[in-house]
């Protein structure tokens, strides 16, 4: 077999793929120029439409995704990622939670036209903000708004090679203390490292700045004991819940389980 | 010559997703449509409803590749509405910030994005291959940009630092200096960055569209002024008056909304080009030395020149920021967020994000709450003037019968003078 031809079906091609999103999180990935030649001298990047010109290949082995879906374009488009990839990985809170476009999902249908009078025909089939996750099966998730480069890499090559790496499900609290930050609640203001998952280092409460949860809610989360010890530090539910709402969808109907209805439909 | 229509499908080396459409008739230019196809997110109605506390950290995610401008903007409309006066050094911080931005995006859009198209190759990965000292170069120009927006807002984009009346963290002393340093080591490789740009051959031609840039007598400004200027029309206005000057308005085969002048019906271009054109008096000497040197003076009316004028905010920058974080190292006072009082009422913020003149327009009631929201991107700003500077550059290519490929990569060269940044024009 020529070189040219074995080094081709030996190295792991990849494309990168940005629905509704702020293009952020692929930013980060380029963003670490000094490591970003290392990574990307072991996979091939088929196709980086941020990047270059070259058109979408037909066969691949992983596709990551950025973004939320929210369009019919998309929805189709993520189906076909899904046909012809053997591994997808979402980074950014959009993809995995449908984070920030996400709050649109609520009493979606008034929406667009508060911002156009007619909707233009570029915009397409408009459809409430969701997550990837909630129309395919996701094999690997990269969390945060914007994700962490270093964190990124580990995703991949655990896509790529494997790994026995275990989801963290402790939430933010537990490094925040370690950091030995002083507890926005006592200060009185709201922090959602309360039900976070944890992993990012507490990054912003360690900046002077309460956490807004867009890594997720953590599985050993407990709502319902968080918003009591809201109300015991005399801080309103209100906002606790307002705050959740910006990058969890706590609506059931966008989360998955309704697409899943859709699907069986 | 027949009918020859030229098409772009996601036209690459942009942020975001756009197509072309150029239709030719016998050497005579039918239409021409920049169609915007990213999907619209509709922060507009996003923000509706939610407290100023979580306002600027929702909309800097409009778009990830000028975050610190989005967020910036909005808290400066929080502040104008509420009547909030920041602290001397708090202004200096957000200076670095936007500036943090420029460093990134001027870097790498000119070296990612443009110098292929002057080198010939598709992407930037060859470009690393075959001089990968130039590369180098520009990678760490980029880094000291990604760097500075770190040091000052905790993360290359998306700031988690700036907020209402002032920043939650500083760096210490000894970062400020070492920043400085590796500004002013940076200032040479700036010098040659001008000096590659002026040597590129681009088609010559004057637009007819107008200019929009912040101004401030005897400074460059970037965030500090509330002032603008309309430079064709020779109009000077408050930021609070935009609406008198500037308007937006629908068009079918796109999703991000167009700008005019209100008077003129003219479209506006905001740029890099922009704020040289309206501040060259203000540019520090060694800029303005480096602009005169590449033959870039006021007026320049070529659009294609704004990559050469990006490359000059390269070093005009370098040597701002290096002033600042000096000052910042040594300076009296602090950046704590100053206490205010919420209340209802309207604020527009403005500033010079890397592409442009960006404003956020907010009206909240007396809880502190988004009534309505406007926000004016620079890119939707410049979708008209670019549609408008296409349809001229075509007419003149094909009035010398130069052939559907030339034309083709004549007009991406055009779309990426603009550096038009998708995400941001549909939001
Ligand atoms: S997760 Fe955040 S940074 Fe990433 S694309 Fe979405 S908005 Fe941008
Ligand atoms: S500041 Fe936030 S993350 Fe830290 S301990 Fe308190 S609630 Fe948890
Ligand atoms: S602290 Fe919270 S908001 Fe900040 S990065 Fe971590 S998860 Fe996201």
């Amino acid at each position: 077999m020529p070189y040219q031809e074995r080094r081709r079906s030996i190295t792991p091609r990849v494309v990168v793929v940005g629905l509704a999103s702020c293009f952020g999180c692929q930013l980060q990935i380029t963003n670490q120029e000094q490591y970003l030649t290392d990574v990307l001298g072991q996979i091939e990047v088929v196709y980086w439409q941020m990047t270059s010109s070259e058109p979408m290949p037909d066969s691949f082995d992983v596709a990551v995704i950025e973004g939320a879906v929210t369009n019919r374009e998309s929805e189709e488009t993520v189906r076909e990622l899904r046909e012809k990839a053997s591994k997808i990985i979402t980074i950014g809170a959009c993809a995995v939670t449908a984070g920030i476009p996400g709050i649109a999902a609520k009493d979606y249908e008034d929406r667009p036209h508060e911002v156009y009078n007619t909707i233009p025909e570029a915009c397409g089939e408009l459809i409430a903000p969701r997550s990837v996750g909630s129309v395919i099966d996701v094999d690997y998730e990269v969390r945060c708004c914007p994700i962490d480069f270093y964190e990124f890499v580990q995703v991949l090559s655990a896509a790529l090679y494997g790994s026995n790496h275990k989801l963290r499900t402790t939430t933010m609290c537990t490094e925040c203390k370690q950091k030995e930050n002083i507890c926005f609640y006592a200060k009185g203001e709201i922090c959602l490292g309360l039900v976070t998952v944890g992993g990012c280092q507490a990054r912003c409460p360690s900046l002077g700045r309460p956490c807004n949860g867009c890594r997720g809610i953590s599985p050993s989360a407990n709502l319902e004991s968080a918003r009591q010890s809201v109300i015991k530090y005399g801080l309103s539910v209100d906002e606790f819940n307002e705050k959740l709402e910006m990058f969890n969808q706590t609506n059931t109907q966008f989360t998955g389980e309704e697409a899943a209805v859709e699907e069986a439909r | 010559m027949a009918k020859t229509a030229i098409s772009i499908d996601h036209i690459a080396r942009v942020e975001g997703h756009g197509n072309v459409h150029v239709v030719i008739n016998d050497g005579v230019v039918e239409n021409v449509e920049m169609n915007i196809v990213e999907p619209a997110r509709l922060f507009e109605s996003m923000v509706k409803g939610r407290s100023f506390k979580d306002c600027s950290y929702i909309s800097s995610r409009i778009c990830g590749i000028c975050s610190p401008s989005h967020c910036l903007t909005d808290i400066k409309a929080v502040e104008a509405a509420f009547g909030v006066e920041v602290s001397e050094r708090t202004k200096k911080l957000r200076e670095l910030l936007v500036y943090g931005s420029y460093l990134q995006n001027h870097a790498s859009h000119l070296f990612v994005f443009v110098v292929p198209d002057f080198v010939g190759y598709p992407s930037v990965f060859p470009l690393a291959e075959s001089n990968p000292e130039l590369f180098a170069q520009a990678l760490e120009l980029k880094r000291l940009g990604n760097d500075l927006c770190t040091k000052v807002g905790g993360r290359s984009i998306h700031p988690i630092t700036a907020v209402v009346g002032g920043f939650t963290h500083e760096i210490k002393r000894e970062e400020y200096l070492e920043l400085a340093e590796r500004m002013e080591a940076m200032i040479p490789f700036a010098c040659e960055t001008v000096d590659l740009f002026s040597s590129f051959r681009i088609t010559e031609f004057q637009s007819a569209n107008d200019m929009l840039a912040m101004v401030e007598e005897n400074y460059y400004p970037v965030q500090s002024s509330p002032t603008l200027r309309l430079i064709e029309e020779d109009a000077t206005f408050d930021t609070a008056d935009y609406l008198n000057y500037l308007e937006e308005y629908e068009v079918a085969h796109s999703g991000a909304l167009f700008t005019r002048s209100v008077k003129t019906k003219k479209p506006v271009f905001t740029s890099a080009l922009s704020r040289i054109n309206a501040s060259w008096g203000n540019l520090s000497r060694q800029a303005k030395v480096m602009s005169a040197k590449a033959g870039l003076r006021p007026t320049e009316k070529n659009p294609m020149k704004n990559n050469l004028a990006q490359a000059i905010e390269l070093v005009d920058a370098l040597i701002r920021c290096s002033a600042i974080c000096r000052d910042l190292a040594y300076m009296e006072g602090d950046s704590k967020p100053v206490d205010f009082e919420v209340k209802a009422g309207r604020g527009v913020g403005m500033t010079e994000a890397p592409r442009g003149v960006v404003f956020h327009d907010l009206e909240f009631d007396d809880a502190g709450r988004v009534v309505h929201a406007s926000i004016i991107t620079p890119t939707a700003q410049n979708l008209g003037a670019l549609e408008a500077d296409m349809r001229q550059l075509a007419g003149i290519l094909a009035e010398e019968n130069l052939d559907e490929e030339y034309i083709r990569m004549e007009i991406a060269k055009l779309v990426r003078a603009y550096d038009p940044c998708i995400s941001c024009s549909v939001h």
